[in-house]
C-alpha cells in the first residue's frame, strides 16, 4: 500500500513537472499572441540537440544548460519574426500561424535529421546516480526534474507578475491596442514572448534527453501532450495549464497503476472530451477571453 | 457563375485528365497522377470543412487514415467484396466525423484544433495498440486490391487504377460542389460568416455542423480505401504531421473556400514534390520555405501568385 502511495506520488510528480514544462511556453505564447506555435515541440527537439552538441564539445554540463537556453531564446526570436510577426493582423491569422508553425515544424525536424543524422543519442542526467525514496527506486535526475520545474515555474510567475516587462507582457495579452496607445513596444514584446517559451522549451527537451533516448522527432508526442495540457487548463492564464500539467501527472499515474499503461491514453482523452463538454474553457479558465 | 457554365468547364477539365494516360505512358508518371488525384480528394473535402464551414477539423487526415484502415480490416478480416468495401470505409470515417464532431459542437476555433488532432492521435494510438488486426507499427501488409473481372487494373502502366482515380475525383467534385451550392452550403458558410445571425435565422449549429464534418468525410474515407487498395499497405505514417501539413498547405495555397483551389493546389504540389524528387532528405526542407514562403507573400495562396502573374503579362503587354 505505501509501495503504491509512493509510486503513483512520485510518478505524478514528475509526468506533472514534465508536462508542465512541456506546456508553459505553448501557454505563454498563446495568452500573449493569441496564436498557437506547433513548432513548441521541434523547439524541444532542438534545445535538446543543442545541449548534446554544447556537450560534445566539452563544454561543462553547467554552462551548457545556460548557454542552450539562451540560443534557443534566439531561435525563438527568429521563429517569431519569420513567420508569426507577418502575418499580425491578417484576418485568419489563427489558421495561417497554424500552417506556418507546422511548416517551420518540419523544417527544423528535417534540417535537425540532416545536421545530426537518425541514430539516436542521449545527453547526460542532471545529476548522476539512483536513490531510493519510501522503498522505490528513483533516478536522481527525476528527482532534480521535480525539483527545478516548480523553481523555474515560481520565477515565470514572479516576473509575469511582479516585473515592469512581465506586466508589460500580460497587458499586451489582454488588450493590443491599449498596449500600443500607453506606449509598449508590441513586437518587442511578442520576440520576448516567443523567446521565454523557446527557453523553456529547451529546458524540457533537455530533461527528456536525460532519460530517454533522443531523435530528431521526440518533439511530437510533448507537442501533443502540451496541447492536451492547455486544453484542459484553459488558456486564459498562465497557472491553468501549470496546475493542468499536475493534475494530468497524477491521473496518469493513477491510472498506469491501476489499469495500465495500455488504457491510459484512452482513458485520459475520455475525460478530456468529457471535460470539454462541461466546461470548454478548460478547467481553470475564465470565460473573459471567449474561445475564439 | 452560372452552374450549367461551370458544370461545363468541370466536365472539360476531367475530359482533359482523362485523356492524360495517351499522352503519359509511362507506369511512373501515371503513379504520380494517381496520387495527386488522391490527395486533391483529400485537400477539397477538407477545404469544405475548414474553407467553407470554418470549422478547423485538424483530424481530417485521421479520417483518411480510418479509410485506410478501415478498407484493410473489411478486405482481411470479413471477406466483403472490395468495392462494397471501399463504400463501407467511405460510411466507417463518416461515422468517425459524426462521433468527433460531438465533443466540438460548443467550442471554437483553437479549441477545435485540439481536440480534433487529440482526435487524431487517439485513433493512431488505438491502431497502433491492436497490433493484432493492424500489425501496429509494422503496418498492413498484402491489403486486397480492387478488381474487375478479366481486367488487371494494375497491368498497362497502372491504365485501370488510374481511371478509378479520376472517377473518384470527379464524384467528390462533382458532390462537393453540388452541396456547397445549395441551400444547405449557403448555411455553412452563414454560420461561419456570422453564428448568431445565422442561428437566430433559425439555421441548427448542431445539425449544420454534423453535416458538414460527416459530408466531408465520407469521400475522404473512401480515399483512403482506395489508397490502401492501390498501395497494398497500410501504416500509421498516413496519421503523421508531414502528411497532414503537407495537405493543409495544399488547401491553404489554393485559397479556401473554392474546392477547386485545393484541387488545383494539389496537383501542383504532388507533380512539383515530384520533379524534386533527386534533392532527397531537402525536399521536405525547400517544400517548407516555400509553404512559409507564399503564405508570407500571397495571402490568398497560389490564386494570389496566379493573379500577380498575370497582372505583371497585361502590364507587359500594354508597353509598346
Amino acid at each position: 500500500m505505501m509501495d503504491a502511495a509512493s509510486q503513483i506520488l512520485f510518478g505524478g510528480l514528475f509526468q506533472g513537472s514534465l508536462y508542465a514544462m512541456m506546456a508553459v511556453g505553448l501557454a505563454l505564447i498563446w495568452t500573449t499572441i493569441g496564436v498557437f506555435n506547433f513548432s513548441h515541440g521541434v523547439m524541444m527537439m532542438l534545445g535538446a540537440y543543442i545541449a548534446w552538441q554544447l556537450n560534445a564539445w566539452s563544454i561543462p554540463y553547467f554552462i551548457v544548460l545556460p548557454l542552450a537556453m539562451i540560443i534557443m531564446a534566439g531561435a525563438g526570436w527568429l521563429l517569431q519574426a519569420s513567420v508569426v510577426r507577418p502575418m499580425i493582423g491578417r484576418p485568419n491569422i489563427v489558421l495561417v500561424v497554424v500552417i506556418t508553425t507546422l511548416a517551420a515544424a518540419s523544417l527544423i525536424e528535417n534540417g535537425a535529421l540532416e545536421i545530426w543524422g537518425p541514430r539516436s543519442k542521449q545527453l547526460p542526467t542532471l545529476i548522476a546516480g539512483n536513490t531510493e525514496i519510501f522503498g522505490i527506486g528513483v533516478s536522481l535526475h527525476q528527482i532534480a526534474i521535480i525539483v527545478i520545474t516548480p523553481i523555474i515555474l515560481l520565477a515565470l510567475w514572479l516576473f509575469l507578475n511582479r516585473t515592469r516587462l512581465g506586466l508589460a507582457l500580460r497587458a499586451v495579452a489582454q488588450n493590443e491596442d491599449a498596449s500600443l496607445l500607453v506606449g509598449l513596444n508590441v513586437t518587442a514584446l511578442y520576440g520576448l514572448a516567443f523567446a521565454i517559451a523557446a527557453a523553456l522549451a529547451a529546458l524540457a527537451g533537455i530533461f527528456m534527453g536525460g532519460y530517454r533516448f533522443m531523435s530528431p522527432v521526440m518533439g511530437a508526442d510533448p507537442l501533443l501532450k502540451a496541447l492536451i495540457v492547455v486544453v484542459f487548463g484553459g488558456l486564459s492564464n498562465i497557472s491553468g495549464p501549470i496546475f493542468a500539467a499536475y493534475l494530468i501527472g497524477f491521473f496518469e499515474a493513477i491510472c498506469s497503476y491501476y489499469f495500465g499503461l495500455y488504457w491510459t491514453p484512452a482513458l485520459l482523452f475520455a475525460v478530456l472530451i468529457l471535460m470539454l463538454m462541461v466546461r470548454p474553457e478548460g478547467l481553470f479558465g475564465s470565460r473573459a477571453r471567449g474561445l475564439a | 457563375m452560372d452552374w450549367k457554365r461551370e458544370a461545363a468547364l468541370v466536365l472539360v477539365a476531367f475530359a482533359v485528365l482523362a485523356f492524360l494516360p495517351f499522352v503519359v505512358p509511362d507506369s511512373y508518371s501515371r503513379h504520380v497522377l494517381i496520387m495527386a488525384f488522391i490527395y486533391a480528394v483529400v485537400a477539397s473535402n477538407w477545404d469544405l470543412s475548414l474553407g467553407y464551414g470554418g470549422v478547423f477539423n485538424f483530424g481530417h487526415l485521421a479520417l483518411f487514415g480510418i479509410g485506410v484502415y478501415a478498407y484493410g480490416l473489411i478486405t482481411k478480416f470479413a471477406g466483403i467484396d472490395p468495392w462494397l468495401a471501399l463504400v463501407l470505409s467511405g460510411a466507417a470515417s463518416t461515422f468517425a466525423a459524426i462521433v468527433v464532431t460531438i465533443p466540438i459542437l460548443r467550442l471554437k476555433g483553437i479549441y477545435i484544433i485540439l481536440v480534433t488532432f487529440g482526435f487524431a492521435q487517439l485513433v493512431m494510438q488505438i491502431i497502433l495498440s491492436q497490433s493484432d488486426y493492424t500489425g501496429g507499427t509494422q503496418g498492413m501488409v498484402r491489403i486486397q486490391t480492387l478488381y474487375i473481372p478479366g481486367v488487371n487494373l494494375i497491368r498497362d502502366g497502372k491504365f485501370g487504377y488510374f481511371y478509378v482515380a479520376l472517377a473518384i475525383l470527379l464524384t467528390s467534385t462533382i458532390f462537393l460542389r453540388v452541396l456547397v451550392r445549395s441551400k444547405t452550403g449557403a448555411s455553412i458558410v452563414a454560420l461561419r460568416d456570422n453564428e448568431e445571425y445565422a442561428i437566430s435565422r433559425g439555421i441548427s449549429l448542431v445539425r449544420q455542423r454534423v453535416i458538414t464534418l460527416a459530408a466531408s468525410a465520407f469521400f475522404t474515407g473512401i480515399a483512403g480505401a482506395f489508397y490502401a487498395a492501390y498501395q497494398r499497405n497500410a501504416s500509421v505514417d498516413v496519421f503523421g504531421m508531414s502528411l497532414a501539413t503537407i495537405i493543409l498547405s495544399m488547401v491553404l495555397l489554393g485559397g479556401t473556400s473554392t474546392i477547386y483551389g485545393a484541387i488545383a493546389a494539389s496537383f501542383v504540389l504532388t507533380i512539383f514534390a515530384e520533379f524534386m524528387a533527386d534533392f532527397g532528405a531537402w525536399r521536405p526542407i525547400i517544400t517548407a520555405l516555400l509553404i512559409i514562403a507564399v503564405m508570407l507573400v500571397y495571402p490568398a495562396g497560389l490564386a494570389g501568385v496566379w493573379t500577380h502573374i498575370s497582372n505583371l503579362v497585361r502590364a507587359k503587354s500594354k508597353k509598346p
